[in-house]
């Protein structure tokens, strides 16, 4: 017995040993935090080269003697949670800026958000990170730990940025918190094998993508009534996929979510409750408690329900499991607005951009700004950056980007029926991360049965105490 | 032995049977993990559950295996910025680059055996000083002790965090290691088993010349032995699961464990059931194998000291 | 006279030689005791009487004892706590209890059919809980978790059951894959446990016409205590660490019926930013359990 534990202790001893005289055989190796440091001196002849193309370019010429090593933290917006995707336009940054060594972690829907707040609480925030203006501007930036980024709004680049989505950017003290790359209108999705085997798609225009409230329930309940069990789910485990939800309640009866200056809550409105009272009452939708929205999507594209709450144009261009725009069993997938009574949808917009924050470095801070300059404002790179996320340029000028792609026709379509209904960008109301969170309770207690207008009541109640809060 | 088998009456043939069914529900989970990973998409995502994979494929671990890459080694020095010139972490890495799956199996290995390591060293000797020694403050550090030896992590959480942080230690696996080393049920543990050690052995190395040192190590340390042993299984595998301290202390994808990279993967790719199992059967398979092998050994060594306790 | 003073002096010389060498060997685990548990336990009690949040420009102002106030006008607060203790009442015996009836079911087998239990009983403590998480939760699944799908063909339920997202159900799915990872430890104690008992004791008492029960109580487990004990403690240090499930599986929902308290302190931090009402909730939770673990150790003390 004693020889066996010694031996049990020498084998842990002795592999601490190997480990750590490996760590010391090579001390050679340079005292940084990634081993990314040989891009740089392989590329060391490009900075030359470049500029001697280009002299007349400041930028280059100010640039080459930027050196910092940056972070960049990113949630998976289209193929910008996709190392591949993003190591290639790193390395086109690179190119240019040979000096500035960018690390990236890519993040979740599910823990990036405290990821990113233990991180602030550790002393290392990333440098850049990616998302939009409710957690950038709304979030983090209210909290004074971003840098104002108007100077890239000053640019010509900066100058053609939609109004409304130069509006979502800027906080309540008139600094930008973020600089947009994309954005998209979220909507929902049908599967229309069933809506057909149901008899259902009478209650819909699917060359216009949009159908009426009272449309929307009938068809939900011819699809129940062909034996379709679970027809839509609200999906309300938390984090993620909000907008989906929130976007079909306000839109079946023309609630708000917020007043119109984005000072306060308005969720406790008689449209919403009607609302949600009909969503409860409708058979076939379910308030899932356990389910998240990605999870729904899941479950959408797997047959399991007939339609999902949680989509957008990267959804239906996405062939990781079947071809695009079909279910895992080839059944077809019709992208839709959410119902409206008025035949006046608002879909609510992503808006995804970069936002840098303040880690007291100057130099990081410039280094960072380049790369965002990089990114969204150059003319050879932007299109590519655009590409990447899988949406829609936010500046009038860019056109053509997925011209001769496969995904093209779809892209199109969403422009032209999906992109003009978007609505307000209020997600950048005071208190949004707390709203947020009491908005999923307060559906899981609506699922539960807990009445309607008490529930809806509370949630507001929550939500302006934290947006009263900041 | 002999009397079990003539007697084999009616309640212990239903208790073997209730017990295997039992150790089918215990096994199942595993059993699950380690086929789906062989599994095709379509045989995974089956509404009804496929037993028994059709076919066998390696597509889930190609998928893992070309995520993103990290070196095999690499360590921070505790306090690296401290010492070091430019003020930056001092950070040694090594080894051929490899897939970060495979990194976070090398960086859980090492925090679990260095906590494992630090733990029984420095609880051994404490428990020794206070079960052996008579000390200005003993009482009051042994009910100090008692009274935190159970405290969740939890409850430290903010300030902990915020030391991490000033002592730059956050986003290093030291962040994990070093809380798991202070956690003070070691040294509980080790003070009960000191008890046993009797006071004459002590005192008659002490007259025979021998210096504390070499009475700990000569006359304890092998008495106690078995409570070491079953003190570093407890660490070993409780710093393998302490998925609290690695997800609020680690964020660099090369500096993840095995635990929060496949907690990361179930929340990046939901719908990728099959790369999640690849993951948990990478996680899984190699404590599993080890377990088996030493299994005698595991089991004893844990034993031998709660019997003694 | 000048004797006992010598004797004095030399024993105060001998007093502080101990004390001296007794905090040497007590300093390199007081470095991490204190710098890693002690100092931000004074950090978390200092902080929880300010209102406290994340940003740049936040000023902790000091509150004194609303934090504690609001505590316990918190109904989340109330049910975590409720909670917390549930799990740890109901798994700590539960486990105990289970682990001996299996020990003691298998024990006399033969060597491998009881390194074959043992082993299996074992896994789930080894798998690793965050990969078991996932599992499980695969198994729960509302549409097509394995549950249902069993339940289902053997017709023990109509129609398929939220697990996670009923409130009636998910705190006891928690509890049920709490237990699964926390019964090797303690089966493989007791297998060891009562395999060490004296079998000359055991056959004296049977010679005396003791029954199963009698030969349990009387011979048995008196000898096994030291190990239950061993146990006891352990497993409501499993019970009370227990965060990965509920992070994983629930997020402490549907509607706080999985909040733990240790879930809610890190749900307060990090999605509502209040860290001082967190560090509140954790002095609290602190203060129950050192009490807890107090008493636990004074009875085992007296034993």
């Amino acid at each position: 017995m004693k020889k066996t534990m010694k031996k049990l202790f020498a084998m842990g001893l002795s592999l601490t040993m190997v480990l750590s005289l490996a760590a010391c055989g090579s001390k050679e190796a340079p005292a940084q935090e990634q081993p990314a440091t040989e891009e740089p001196a392989q590329t060391e002849s490009a900075p030359a080269e470049a500029e001697a193309e280009a002299p007349a370019e400041d930028a280059a010429e100010s640039a080459s003697d930027l050196s910092a090593s940056i972070t960049l933290w990113t949630y998976p917006i289209g193929n910008w949670g996709n190392s591949e995707t993003v190591d290639g336009l790193i390395a086109s940054f690179n190119q240019k800026y040979p000096g500035i060594t960018v690390t990236v972690e890519y993040l979740d829907y599910t823990n990036g958000d405290d990821q990113v707040n233990t991180a602030i609480e550790g002393g290392q925030a990333p440098d850049i990170v990616m998302e939009g203006p409710e957690r950038l501007v709304a979030n983090w930036g209210a909290r004074g730990l971003m840098v104002d980024l108007s100077e890239l709004f000053a640019t010509e680049a900066g100058g053609e940025i939609y109004d409304s989505v130069e509006a979502a950017c800027k906080a309540a003290n008139g600094a930008y918190y973020e600089y947009p790359l994309c954005m998209v209108a979220h909507c929902m999705a049908i599967n229309q094998n069933m809506f057909e085997a149901a008899d259902a798609m009478q209650y819909l225009d699917a060359e216009t993508h949009t159908w009426t409230t009272e449309n929307f329930l009938k068809a939900v309940q011819a699809v129940y009534d062909s034996g379709q069990q679970n027809v839509g789910a609200i999906y309300c485990s938390g984090q993620g996929g909000d907008q989906g939800t929130r976007a079909l309640i306000n839109n079946l009866y023309s609630g708000t979510f917020t007043d119109a200056e984005h000072t306060k809550y308005t969720a406790d409105s008689e449209a919403n409750i009607k609302a949600l009272e009909a969503l409860y009452a409708q058979d076939g939708i379910n308030f899932d408690a356990s389910i998240n929205g990605g999870e729904e999507i899941t479950l959408f594209r797997n047959g399991t329900l007939a339609m999902s709450f949680c989509w957008n144009a990267a959804q239906q261009t996405n062939s990781d499991n079947a071809a695009a725009g079909t279910t895992n069993n080839g059944d077809t997938i019709l992208p839709m607005l959410f119902p409206s009574d008025d035949g006046k949808t608002e879909l609510c917009g992503g808006i995804w951009g970069f936002g840098v924050f303040d880690n007291g470095d100057q130099a990081k801070i410039d280094a960072a700004k380049t790369f965002i300059d990089f990114i969204c404002n150059d003319p050879d790179q932007v299109n590519e950056s655009v590409k990447a996320s899988t949406y829609f340029p936010v500046r009038p000028t860019l056109t053509g980007i997925y011209d001769g792609m496969e995904t093209a026709d779809t892209m199109n379509t969403f422009s032209e029926h999906f992109m003009p209904s978007m609505g307000d960008y209020y997600q950048v109301v005071p208190g949004w991360a707390e709203a947020r969170t009491a908005w999923w309770n307060m559906l899981q207690r609506i699922g539960t049965g807990g009445d309607v207008a008490t529930e809806v009541g509370a949630f507001v109640t929550e939500a302006n105490a934290a947006a009263g809060a900041n | 032995m002999n009397s079990g088998v003539k007697r084999t009456s009616p309640y212990k043939v239903i208790t073997l049977i209730i017990l295997v069914i039992l150790a089918i529900l215990f096994a199942f989970p595993l059993y699950w993990i380690v086929t789906g990973a062989f599994k095709t998409a379509a045989s995974i995502n089956a509404t009804t559950p496929d037993w028994f994979p059709k076919e066998w494929v390696m597509d889930n671990f190609n998928k893992l295996f070309s995520r993103q890459t990290a070196p095999l080694w690499e360590l921070a020095i505790p306090f690296g910025s401290k010492f070091s010139a430019d003020g930056n972490p001092i950070v040694f890495s090594a080894g051929p680059v490899v897939p970060a799956s495979i990194r976070w199996l090398v960086n859980t290995v090492f925090m679990a055996v260095m906590a494992m390591v630090l733990t029984c060293i420095t609880s051994a000797m404490a428990g020794y000083a206070l079960a052996k020694k008579r000390f200005k403050g003993r009482t009051m550090l042994f009910t100090l002790i008692v009274c935190a030896m159970a405290l969740p992590k939890q409850v430290i959480l903010i300030p902990l965090l915020r030391e991490m942080s000033s002592l730059s230690l956050y986003n290093t696996i030291w962040a994990v290691i070093f809380p798991t080393v202070g956690w003070p049920f070691g040294v509980f543990l080790m003070k009960q088993f000191s008890e046993g050690v009797p006071g004459e052995m002590l005192e008659a190395a002490r007259i025979d010349g021998a210096g504390e040192a070499k009475t700990f190590v000569e006359i304890v340390v092998p008495m106690i032995k078995p409570g070491i042993g079953a003190l570093a299984i407890f660490t070993f595998i409780n710093s393998w699961n302490d998925y609290f301290m690695q997800l609020i202390m680690l964020s660099s994808t090369s500096r993840l464990t095995i635990s929060l990279g496949i907690a990361k993967l179930q929340a990046e790719n939901s719908t990728d059931f099959g790369l999640i199992m690849a993951g948990a059967t990478l996680a899984a398979v190699p404590i599993i194998v080890v377990f088996v092998a030493f299994q005698k050994y595991f089991t004893q060594g844990i034993a031998m000291g709660a019997v003694k306790g | 006279m000048a004797k006992s003073s010598n004797t004095t002096s030399r024993s105060k010389a001998l007093v502080r030689r101990e004390t001296c060498s007794a905090y040497l060997f007590l300093l390199p685990n007081l470095v991490f005791f204190v710098g890693f548990v002690i100092i931000p336990m004074v950090l978390c009690v200092y902080t929880s009487f300010f209102d406290s949040t994340m940003g740049k420009d936040a000023k902790d102002i000091f509150i004194g004892l609303e934090n504690y106030v609001n505590l316990w006008k918190d109904e989340i607060f109330l049910r975590s706590l409720k909670n917390t203790f549930i799990i740890v009442l109901v798994s700590v015996p539960v486990v105990c209890i289970f682990s001996l009836w299996v020990s003691s079911a298998i024990y006399n087998l033969k060597g491998s059919a009881l390194s074959a239990f043992r082993c299996i009983f074992y896994l789930p403590v080894v798998t690793g809980s965050v990969a078991v998480t996932v599992v499980w939760k695969w198994m729960f699944n509302n549409y097509y978790g394995i549950f249902n799908y069993i339940g289902q063909a053997f017709g023990l339920i109509d129609k398929n059951i939220n697990w996670l997202g009923d409130e009636r159900f998910a705190l006891w799915c928690i509890i049920l894959i709490l237990f699964t990872t926390s019964v090797g430890q303690p089966i493989v104690l007791y297998v060891s446990a009562l395999g060490n008992v004296d079998t000359s004791l055991v056959e004296a008492s049977q010679v005396d016409g003791a029954n199963h029960f009698q030969l349990f109580w009387k011979i048995k487990w008196p000898l096994i205590m030291p190990t239950t004990l061993y146990i006891l403690v352990i497993t409501t240090i499993n019970s009370f660490q227990c965060f990965a499930l509920i992070q994983l599986l629930t997020s402490g929902g549907p509607n706080h019926s999985t909040d733990t308290v240790m879930y809610y302190i890190y749900y307060t931090a990090f999605k509502l930013y209040r860290y001082g009402y967190a560090n509140a909730m954790g002095v609290v939770l602190a203060i129950f359990i050192a009490v807890l673990s107090a008493v636990q150790f004074k009875l085992a003390k007296e034993k």
